[in-house]
């Protein structure tokens, strides 16, 4: 039976809907290729869990031993989730979308905002359901009906998540302001995703002594204050399907949702209206007026290309993601581990990655580019600053850690600052090569929209950091098979840049 | 430079999608005067501007703009000449003043040059109090001024408009308007393209009307009065437009 008009069901589907087209970039239904594809990948999943669940083995272990690494990881995805309700909330006041249509309609503004808010929960939840679903629906299947439990418990940590992200979001802007709340907001939700990779890696990179997964493993001691009997672990009871557990999670996440929507759906509206009005700064009294004409047409493009990333809260967020990832490196560096060949290689990947984006950005999301064709200005030296633009900033952030590296280890320090050029440049060139035109506002689905130039981006990422690897490793111990090594992956590079300058759509 | 050689000479310009835009288009417009090229939807009249710009090639057809062969020297040609598309060319994360900055680098305008221009610009358009904003809080106007003021800031001898005024208020409207006939009577040229022809009545010298892609009649208001049964642009526009077919 359809949902009556203005319900709350008939609204939950529309936000179904464009959900559902979201997940083709928001301009068309995805493809039935696209559908057919995570079919498959779905049965897959299927039959990778009953290979791992069938074994006698998994079937024997206990739940006692399972609880705590169910409740780490759902913490994990806990975080990862929030990281998304952020952005979505995010989405939600400052894009607005259909806001302005529904809040402009005589449906009363609870009904939007619970329903918005299930929606960001329900596309939060979605990707967790689709990876862990598959054991939940194995295990049914070899008889443990209480697995089911994972679909509650995750659907349960999703509308928690939803309403802290939207109650964190609707704080932000009642105490710093619309304005600021796009940055911190965002900022907030990247440092969220990434939380527990930090502390993994400030675990690992911690100097401490003795086995730590014996150690870990003694907590689950039956006599531990943290052993199985403990609420610590009841996250982990919940996802196996113990009932009080699970009934109390859903529980809870239904009151989180009455309350937040009860208590601030008001501030939602609010709080839109704030950021409908976000853009606009105070006007200076006209003595103020001040220009500042730059003679080079280079200096002027890098000039506005930065201006515009700064400005950007949404880029700024996404690029600081990957800079969040750098900070377990420049750890590594300090700590003194500094001829390492992880070390070299990640630095390269995360600059390419990082460059790669950038110039996403500058090149291929230009807001203007009829301005810019309708201009005498030299089309190769808009090009060249546009390439600079993007490639500047990773290898300035990155300079000052390089220089460290080679004051205490010259030669892995000049041979990292070798790949990291290269691929750097690498990334910019292929972008610029066969990059397509988008708008800045489909940053994240850039790869859905031009394939190949992420593959090309991706493989010469790969192959720049694995030399960044091979060298570092040959400087410091020199296997025999190294150099010939060096010299395949080298010509691999070389090979992508060259197949991407074949394909290219623009010259230099 | 001759005095007398056109703003725009246009030959034989085509362009197909397909099916054809632009069909053997010919068209002229003298220096100094304002030039309203009108038509139905989809007559070809924007493509006909972007290939004037250097937007899209031509398949077929030579382009000259002040005597220069846009093919050949397509800097040197579009160095005169500015253009506005009905979609404000702008960055909604750059204030005025640094948009202004931005194209006059485009230009290659020295600073002693643009900063007096940007000034008088920002000032004549009413944008002066809203040049520490970001462009993205503005009106559709105040982008669609700030476009213009972008337009004249290397101060173009044709000023290439495609629907100039839509969404602008009276006021805004009338401010833009009275910037067209300043520059048109300091000499410049205008070339624009409007739906409204209460606009293309006032203010151009002659009007052409394009269907498919080719130009089926041109002149003064009362030479295309003369054409037809009389009346308004109006009714003129209607009998020639929906007079031929195919």
């Amino acid at each position: 039976m359809s949902a009556a008009p203005g319900s709350i069901r008939w609204l939950l589907g529309h936000e179904l809907r464009l959900a559902w087209y979201g997940m083709a970039g928001g301009k068309r239904r995805p493809r039935m290729a696209g559908i057919a594809i995570g079919i498959a990948a779905y049965a897959a999943l299927h039959a990778v869990a009953f290979g791992l669940l069938r074994e006698p083995d998994a079937a024997a272990v206990p739940d006692a031993l399972l609880v705590m690494p169910l409740t780490l990881l759902l913490a994990t995805c806990a975080t990862f989730m929030l990281s998304r309700a952020l952005k979505a909330c995010v989405v939600a006041l400052f894009e607005r979308g259909d806001l302005d249509l529904l809040l402009s309609s005589p449906l009363p503004s609870r009904s939007i905002f619970a329903v918005r808010l299930l929606g960001i929960a329900a596309t939060t939840v979605l990707p967790y359901l689709f990876l862990a679903g598959p054991f939940a629906n194995v295990a049914l299947v070899l008889g443990r009906p209480g697995r089911l439990g994972l679909y509650g418990a995750l659907a349960a940590c999703a509308l928690l998540m939803a309403c802290a992200g939207m109650l964190l979001t609707l704080a932000l802007v009642r105490v710093l302001g619309a304005r600021r709340t796009r940055v911190v907001a965002q900022v907030v939700g990247a440092i969220a995703g990434a939380l527990i990779f930090l502390l993994t890696q400030a675990f690992n990179l911690t100097r401490h002594d003795g086995d730590a997964t014996t150690s870990l493993m003694g907590l689950l001691n039956g006599g531990h204050r943290f052993g199985p009997d403990s609420p610590l672990w009841l996250p982990g009871r919940a996802v196996l399907g113990a009932p009080a557990p699970l009934l109390g999670a859903v529980v809870l996440a239904a009151l989180a949702f009455v309350l937040t929507v009860g208590r601030t759906h008001r501030f939602f509206v609010h709080g839109l209206q704030q950021a409908a009005g976000s853009a606009r700064v105070h006007a200076r009294p006209a003595g103020a007026l001040r220009f500042r004409f730059r003679a080079s047409l280079f200096d002027t493009i890098v000039i506005k290309e930065w201006r515009l990333i700064a400005r950007d809260p949404h880029l700024i967020a996404q690029v600081l993601l990957q800079l969040v990832y750098l900070a377990p490196l420049f750890l590594l560096i300090l700590r003194g581990d500094t001829a390492g060949p992880a070390l070299g290689a990640g630095i390269t990947l995360l600059c390419s990655s990082l460059t790669g984006s950038l110039g996403w950005i500058v090149i291929s999301a230009e807001d203007a580019p009829d301005l810019l064709l309708a201009a005498p200005a030299p089309q190769r030296t808009l090009r060249l600053a546009k390439l600079a633009a993007a490639a500047m900033p990773p290898l300035l952030l990155v300079a000052l850690p390089l220089l460290w590296l080679t004051v205490h280890t010259p030669l892995p320090g000049v041979l990292t600052a070798f790949t990291v050029t290269a691929a750097v440049l690498s990334a910019g060139l292929i972008v610029l090569w066969v990059g397509r035109p988008g708008l800045r506002s489909d940053f994240r689905a850039r790869g859905k929209e031009n394939f190949l130039c992420s593959m090309l981006e991706l493989a010469s990422s790969l192959c720049w950091g694995v030399l960044g690897w091979l060298l570092v490793a040959l400087a410091t111990r020199g296997e025999p098979w190294m150099p010939v090594a060096c010299a395949a992956v080298l010509a691999a590079g070389l090979g992508i840049l060259l197949l991407a300058r074949l394909l290219r759509r623009r010259p230099l | 430079m001759n005095a007398d050689t056109p703003a725009l000479r246009l030959s034989g310009l085509r362009k197909s999608f397909g099916r054809p835009a632009v069909d053997g288009l010919d068209l002229t417009v003298r220096r100094g005067e304002l030039y309203a090229l009108l038509g139905p939807n989809g007559a070809g009249k924007t493509t006909t501007l972007r290939m004037v710009t250097g937007l899209l090639a031509p398949d077929a057809g030579h382009v000259e703009v002040l005597g220069i062969d846009l093919a050949r020297d397509p800097a040197g040609a579009k160095r005169g000449m500015a253009y506005m598309p009905d979609d404000p060319l702008l960055y909604g994360k750059l204030k005025p003043t640094e948009y202004l900055e931005f194209v006059a680098g485009l230009w290659g305008i020295r600073a002693q040059d643009a900063e007096p221009r940007a000034r008088h610009l920002l000032d004549w358009l009413d944008l002066t109090k809203h040049a520490h904003e970001l462009t993205e809080g503005f009106s559709r106007g105040m982008k669609q001024k700030l476009a213009l003021a972008g337009a004249l800031i290397h101060d173009p001898h044709l000023l290439i408009l495609d629907e100039p005024l839509t969404g602008l208020d009276a006021a805004a409207a009338r401010q833009v308007k009275d910037l067209l006939l300043s520059h048109v009577e300091r000499g410049g040229t205008v070339i624009l393209t409007t739906h409204i022809l209460e606009v293309a009545e006032r203010l151009a010298q002659r009007i052409g009307i394009i269907r498919h892609g080719r130009l089926i009649a041109e002149g003064t208001l009362a030479e295309l009065r003369d054409r037809t049964r009389g009346g308004s642009l109006e009714d003129v526009f209607l009998q020639l437009t929906e007079g031929q077919t195919g």
